[in-house]
This record gives C-alpha cells, structure tokens and sequence, in this order.
C-alpha cells in the first residue's frame, strides 16, 4: 500500500460492463517529503505521477487515503475486473518519526 | 489506472490469434501537472493498448496495466499488458474541470 | 522483499475489511547501511515490530491474503520477519 492525497475525480462516459457506475479518485502519491511535513503544511501535488484509482469507500478531495496497485488491487471483485489501483484505506491519522 | 490520450491506432496483421479482431490504440498518458494542477502534462512514454471500450483518436481514456489487463472481457488468455477499460466525459482536479469530452 | 525500517504508523476507520484489526506501519525501504531508498510503504504487521526496528516486507499477495485469511482482500505488503543483524558485504 502507498499512501497519497485525494486531489480530484474522473467520471466515465463509456466503461466495460463490470465497471458501470464505479467511483474514481484521481491521486498524487506521497513522497518521502510528504510524510516529514506535519498534515496541515503538506507540500500539494507531488513530483511522482498522478494516477487514478477505483474506490468504494467514498474517499473525497483533500483526503488522505491508502491505495493498492497491481493485480491485488483486482482481488475484491467478485467477477474478472480489470482494476490495477484501488483505495483500500481512507486515513484517519499518521504517526512518523523517521531516523535523523 | 492512468488517464491518457488516445494518438492514433496501430495495424498488425500477423499478430497473437487470441488478439485477432481486437483493435490496438496507441496512448499517451496524461498526469496532472504538479506545477499547475488546472492542466495535463504528457507522460514520457508512448504505449499500445487494447481497446475495450470503442475508444476514437483524439479522446481522454481511462486505461489498466500489468496481468489486471487480462481481466478485461475476452482478453482472458490474450498476451496483452495494456487496457483501455473507459472513455472519460470529465476530470476533476481540486474542484475544476480540467477536462470535459463536451469541449 | 525488501530491507525496511518501521518509521510510524496509521489509523483507518474506514478501510477494506480484511484489513479490520491489523496493525498498519509505514516501512521505509532501506540500504544495508541504514539509508532511506525511495518512498514509505504501508504494510500489515503480525510480528510486533516496533518503531526503528529493521524489518523484511514482502511484496507477495497471495501470502498476504492467507495471513489475512480473505481471498478478496486487496492487501500486497507484509511485515514477513525482524531483523537481527545485516551483515556488510565480506563479513558473512
């Protein structure tokens, strides 16, 4: 799991029949930097790529969540899905405190 | 997932018989820019995908990688790594539209 | 799998059931020397590693999901062992 910050959404005009009326989140990974900065200060939108994810939890903007990629991120569905990055958390609190 | 836009087709007539009648897109992907999230910038990659959903050239797409590709409806035993699983109508960023297909 | 450090940890309310009751680290990748490589992972813990320990985080799913006990859970990364000691090259 890598976390990331919730920074908009992608609504599908068309889509396979296994994905009708799904929810996306579009999300920008956290860096290193990202988890040394305290939440209310977080640097915006990271260097590292911008991807979407499918959710069922109903994450929103500004939320930090906790997303899974590869063929794992398939794995809750109960038909062939093609699904590579999925919100498995929604994160309430982080607590770090890294080796100086 | 990524979004990318869709740049042209590709033809290849001797290919894997599990992609015979599959139609093959070449995509560029598209990241919100970290620098100005109300645009796109191109990623660095050029890639093929196939297409499952009726995608044109020209329009936003939503597309899955790696062995989650193969989920997609009759792509089963096909040795593809690539999917377009949905045409996007609009993208979000940080409470503005920065992509609307109606446009 | 990789060489970790455990450097925090979070807290989900809402989150993939499978991952109801685990405890969640963050993991930062590490060199044989300690240095940080590349970005933090989150991953479940059933060993009790606890803050700066070093640690092996596997990457494998299906092993993760038999921890869990839950075929459909997305979950990929997992605490997998505690380290003792990384001997520097030429002194195995």
């Amino acid at each position: 799991m890598r976390l990331g910050t919730v920074i908009g959404r992608v609504t599908l005009s068309r889509t396979v029949p296994a994905l009708a009326g799904a929810r996306w989140l579009v999300v920008s990974p956290f860096t290193r930097d990202h988890f040394q900065s305290d939440a209310n200060a977080r640097p915006g939108l990271s260097k590292d790529p911008s991807l979407v994810v499918y959710d069922a939890l109903g994450g929103g903007v500004g939320q930090t969540i906790g997303f899974v990629e590869g063929r794992e991120a398939a794995q809750p569905f109960d038909e062939p899905t093609p699904v590579d990055a999925i919100n498995a958390a929604l994160v309430d609190a982080i607590f770090y405190s890294p080796v100086r | 997932m990524f979004l990318a836009k869709v740049e042209g087709s590709v033809v290849a007539t001797k290919k894997d018989a599990s992609m015979n009648g599959r139609k093959l897109l070449l995509l560029r992907p598209q990241l919100v820019d970290d620098k100005d999230p109300s645009r796109f910038r191109p990623g660095v990659n050029t890639l093929v995908a196939v297409d499952s959903v009726g995608a044109g050239i020209g329009e936003m797409v939503l597309f899955c990688q790696g062995s989650s590709a193969r989920l997609a409806p009759s792509l089963k035993d096909a040795p593809v790594d690539a999917v377009i699983i949905g045409i996007v109508d609009v993208v979000d960023v940080l409470g503005k539209p920065i992509y609307n297909a109606k446009q | 799998m990789l060489l970790a450090r455990v450097e925090g940890n979070l807290t989900s309310t809402r989150k993939h059931p499978s991952l109801d009751r685990w405890r969640l680290l963050i993991c930062q990748p590490i060199s044989a020397d300690g240095a940080p490589e590349g970005t933090p992972v989150v991953a479940i813990d059933a060993h009790g590693a606890a803050m700066h320990q070093r640690v092996i985080v596997s990457t494998d799913g299906a092993a993760a999901r038999k921890a869990v006990g839950d075929e459909k859970s997305p979950v990929r990364m997992m605490i997998v062992g505690i380290v003792d000691e990384v001997r520097p090259e030429g002194k195995a």
